[in-house]
């Protein structure tokens, strides 16, 4: 493996225990009821978002960032195997596809923020922006190193 | 193999036959011209840039399904629209029950709170911009009206900048509230463009810090015995409407904006009518009031 590509590796591993991070502490907000640091009032509005009906998954009880803790889990996991020693075609495709999953879930969740409910969480924009570094991260450097090696 | 045991039978022959292999192999690399491959930004910043004008075309999505803000009701207007949402039947109150509001409503303990008068005081901390206390405020006057009576409510909107933007609603700024059972005090923080309109006092500040430890507004405490914030019912119902056209809305019992509003006050009616030993009977008495009582 590259060096570039250890670089990438570690980078995207890191953003996924930082991603990580996010989602668990959402995800125990959504389950303690505990008070969010974050406005709400404007159009940066946490609680308006995190209350909403968007807010589980197809109605359910289980809060969209639970799906975010697996999504960030998979990525870092993708990443430590490649550094492994483990890299593969199929390895640098599957993280492809992956990151294309999370990056097509966040213009959809952006989609729901704005049109939808008119006001952004600023701890789900965090959890998109890393999705979106990450997705950036696999197509310009990760891919062609991979791949070339 | 094939080609050892060939090279094997006659040795001479085979640097013969690689030689002009690798000469053609060395004339023909130069003629193919190397395919430039796309640089390793270029989808990254295609990425960036879709990404971009997505948001932008989300904002104008957005921006062309904001309701516009009401034209502003005059005094008449006003008058009448209060009119009707302060007497309505009470035979609609019964029916339309807890409605579809949710009840935030919880005990606190401390001391007994009074107003100057010594009668029990409702609290309500809020501000023009925020679209929960536009929502609460038709609630609050409707549930307050069963106990006494306004005089200087005017008319506003919430801001259009924020969520459930130009929610139409009244504000507490300026106006007045008289009653022989309760008190009621009422802070407006700022105006609907978020400019500071009035300042808690000292007391006031205090009950915020206690009760309302999440900071959310609206923030209502009724007497110290029981305290609500955020809104018990969401402004979605009211928008796009004009007040003329919601007071209109609350005559029918099983329209949205009845069972949010109406639904709203009936809890906040409850609330205050263990305040005051549930006098007035004639607003305390109802089958549904007693209902939401015992559940406080």
């Amino acid at each position: 493996m590259a060096g570039r590509d250890r670089v990438v590796g570690a980078l995207i591993a890191a953003i996924g225990l930082a991603g990580l991070a996010v989602s668990v502490y959402l995800t125990f907000v959504h389950y303690s009821a505990a008070p969010l640091v974050c406005s709400t009032s404007g159009a940066i509005n946490c609680e308006r978002v995190l209350t909403s009906g968007f807010a589980v998954i197809g109605g359910s009880t289980l809060p969209t960032s639970a799906a975010g803790i697996i999504w960030f889990i998979v990525s870092a996991a993708l990443a430590v195997a490649q550094l492994a020693g483990r890299a593969s075609p199929l390895l640098v495709r599957a993280q492809l596809a992956w990151s294309a999953v999370g990056l097509a879930t966040v213009v959809g969740l952006v989609f729901i923020e704005i049109v939808m409910l008119g006001a952004v969480c600023l701890w789900c924009t965090v959890a998109h922006t890393l999705v979106v570094i990450t997705f950036l991260l696999v197509i310009t450097v990760g891919q062609p190193a991979a791949e070339d090696g | 193999m094939a080609r050892k045991r060939k090279g094997a039978q006659s040795p001479p022959k085979t640097p013969q036959k690689a030689r002009p292999q690798e000469a053609h192999a060395k004339l023909k690399r130069p003629l193919r011209k190397p395919v430039p491959r796309t640089p390793a930004w270029v989808p990254a910043l295609a990425t960036v840039g879709a990404i971009a004008l997505l948001v932008v075309v989300f904002l104008a999505i957005r921006y062309f399904n904001t309701p516009p803000a009401p034209p502003p009701a005059d005094t008449t207007q006003t008058a009448q629209v209060l009119s009707t949402i302060t007497s309505l039947p009470d035979s609609e109150f019964q029916q339309v029950g807890a409605g579809s509001s949710t009840n935030r409503i919880t005990p606190v303990t401390g001391t007994a709170l009074t107003g100057p008068g010594g009668k029990p005081l409702v609290f309500y901390y809020g501000a023009e911009y925020c679209p929960y206390c536009a929502a609460e405020r038709w609630a609050l006057i409707i549930a307050l009206s069963r106990f006494g009576g306004f005089s200087g409510l005017t008319t506003t909107t919430s801001s259009s900048s924020d969520v459930y933007a130009n929610t139409p609603t009244f504000t507490f700024h300026g106006a007045t509230y008289s009653s022989q059972y309760i008190e009621f005090q009422a802070v407006e923080t700022t105006d609907r463009n978020q400019k500071a309109l009035e300042t808690p006092t000292a007391a006031q500040r205090a009950l915020v810090s206690r009760y309302d430890t999440g900071g959310s507004i609206p923030f209502v405490d009724f007497g110290n015995r029981y305290a609500f914030n955020g809104a018990t019912y969401l402004p979605d119902s009211l928008q796009g409407l004009t007040w003329e056209q919601i007071a209109t809305d609350l005559q029918n019992p099983i329209s949205p904006q009845a069972q949010g509003i109406l639904g709203s006050a009936n809890l906040i009616t409850a609330a205050i009518c263990k305040l005051t030993a549930d006098q007035p009977a004639a607003g305390c008495s109802g089958a549904a009031i007693k209902s939401i009582e015992a559940h406080l």
